[in-house]
């Protein structure tokens, strides 16, 4: 059973704007999936869905084969959520946040907490408007993985902190990785965290699944070349040519292909002998796919 | 168990290859010169995963590709060891070193340095590592340790 199946989600806001058009993605348990997409491409609607937080317009969504706004309790008790958008009350303790999440899920691990609280250096006697920005995250990632979830929504979960802060949470998360084999999902803007930690990526545009597939192939199967601006018309028609993108008096052309590859494909279709590709990473393949 | 042999990995998450490939790259670098021997015992995955701060799996999918190039060998519940007579395959390794001798002398041209400076250097680089791989025995343990250094 997937630990996450979406199917054609559609999710529009009042106004009629349109967040999610048809949107279909499944994550089997253990994989980690980094979910990618500009600012306004619905990764964060998408992860309200499986929250149960946001009712789709249309299509189905369910998490262990549990509709999130159906089974509410079944869900949350075995998933873990943080967000950079997470407004904990500022006038609590940190030892109170943590009681109310030791009650409300059977499976809090005490011990864990404690860890955790430990190592973060989290005085529980704080109360939350006392502690820094990066100190609310650690409380945040405290109470979504102490129940030892089968699932983790992260959206941006580093998003605002300093690099010190940001590769603390992603120890953290390599730890749970190394641990238990749970199931990721998790966007961020961050490419080198999302090489660190991704098996596989999801890339959204517009509301659909752009892109998706391993990491490792995206590195190594895909290329850029750079070529004349009136050449655009021929590598927009050619099958494997992902995104043409100009560039002043040059184009770029992100082509599925490995650069050697890509390079035969290109001299023969355009009968050049001069093209040469190189690979991208995965923040320049970000860019000449959305940018 | 014999305790790890200490090797430094480190990895650069946006580099021009994947991190299994550096991690690989890496293992068998240390093979080749000397600083890891046969029957040396590598980190565990877990181990490796947790130091480098990268998936659990990536380190899997690189440990899992040098055994199946000879160059290291898992053994049930002891872990995984350099592999004896371990050596990387040797087309694979012709078509990485072409590519790699490629950007060598593109480097070199736009630098302006002809073909036999060129060769000088990749000779000189060839007697230093016999040199490295023939005191590999001393040196070996006394390397500092480096912790893995990236920021982006």
């Amino acid at each position: 059973m997937s630990h996450i199946s979406v199917r054609d989600l559609e999710f529009a806001y009042g106004d009629g704007r349109e967040a999610l058009g048809g949107l279909s993605l499944h994550v089997e348990p253990g994989e980690v999936v980094g979910l990618l997409g500009r600012n306004g491409a619905g990764k964060t609607t998408l992860l309200h869905c499986l929250l149960g937080l946001l009712k789709p317009s249309a299509g189905e969504v369910e998490i262990f084969g549990l509709d999130p706004r159906a089974y509410p309790l079944e869900v949350k008790s075995q998933l873990g959520h943080v967000s950079e958008h997470d407004l904990l009350p500022p006038g609590r303790r940190v030892r109170e946040l943590l009681a109310f999440h030791a009650d409300v899920f059977p499976d809090w691990d005490g011990a864990l907490c404690d860890e955790l609280v430990g190592r973060f250096g989290l005085n529980t006697a704080s109360r939350i408007r006392q502690l820094s920005k990066g100190q609310v995250r650690q409380v945040s990632l405290v109470c979504a993985v102490a129940h030892r979830p089968k699932l983790l929504l992260l959206d941006e979960p580093a998003g605002g902190l300093d690099p010190a802060a940001r590769r603390e949470v992603l120890q953290l998360a390599i730890e749970l990785l190394v641990e238990g084999g749970t199931t990721v999902l998790f966007s961020s803007h961050h490419m080198h965290d999302v090489e660190r930690l991704a098996q596989r990526v999801v890339m959204l545009h517009e509301g659909r699944v752009l892109l998706d597939d391993t990491l490792d192939d995206l590195r190594e199967g895909c290329s850029l070349a750079v070529l004349p601006g009136d050449l655009a018309p021929r590598l927009e028609a050619m099958p494997r040519c992902l995104r043409v993108r100009p560039q002043g008096d040059v184009v770029h052309a992100a082509m599925a292909a490995p650069p050697s590859e890509a390079e035969q494909l290109l001299n023969g279709e355009l009968s050049r002998t001069d093209v040469r590709c190189s690979s991208l990473n995965l923040e320049d393949f970000f860019v000449e796919l959305v940018g | 168990m014999p305790s790890a042999t200490h090797i430094d990995i480190h990895v650069v998450p946006g580099d021009g290859v994947p991190i299994y490939r550096q991690i690989m790259a890496q293992i068998s670098d240390g093979v080749a010169c000397g600083r890891l021997s046969p029957g040396d015992r590598l980190p565990s995955q877990r181990e490796l995963a947790q130091r480098l701060v990268v998936a659990p799996l990536t380190v899997k999918k690189a440990y899992d590709l040098l055994e199946r190039e000879g160059v290291v060998e898992s053994r049930h519940g002891s872990g995984t060891f350099v592999a004896q007579g371990a050596q990387g395959d040797k087309a694979q390794a012709e078509k990485h070193l072409a590519q790699a001798a490629r950007q060598l002398v593109t480097q070199a041209q736009l630098s302006g340095l002809d073909d036999k400076a060129l060769i000088a250097l990749v000779q000189a680089a060839a007697a230093q590592l016999r040199q490295e791989r023939a005191s590999g025995d001393h040196s070996r343990g006394e390397r500092p340790k480096t912790t893995e250094t990236e920021e982006s």
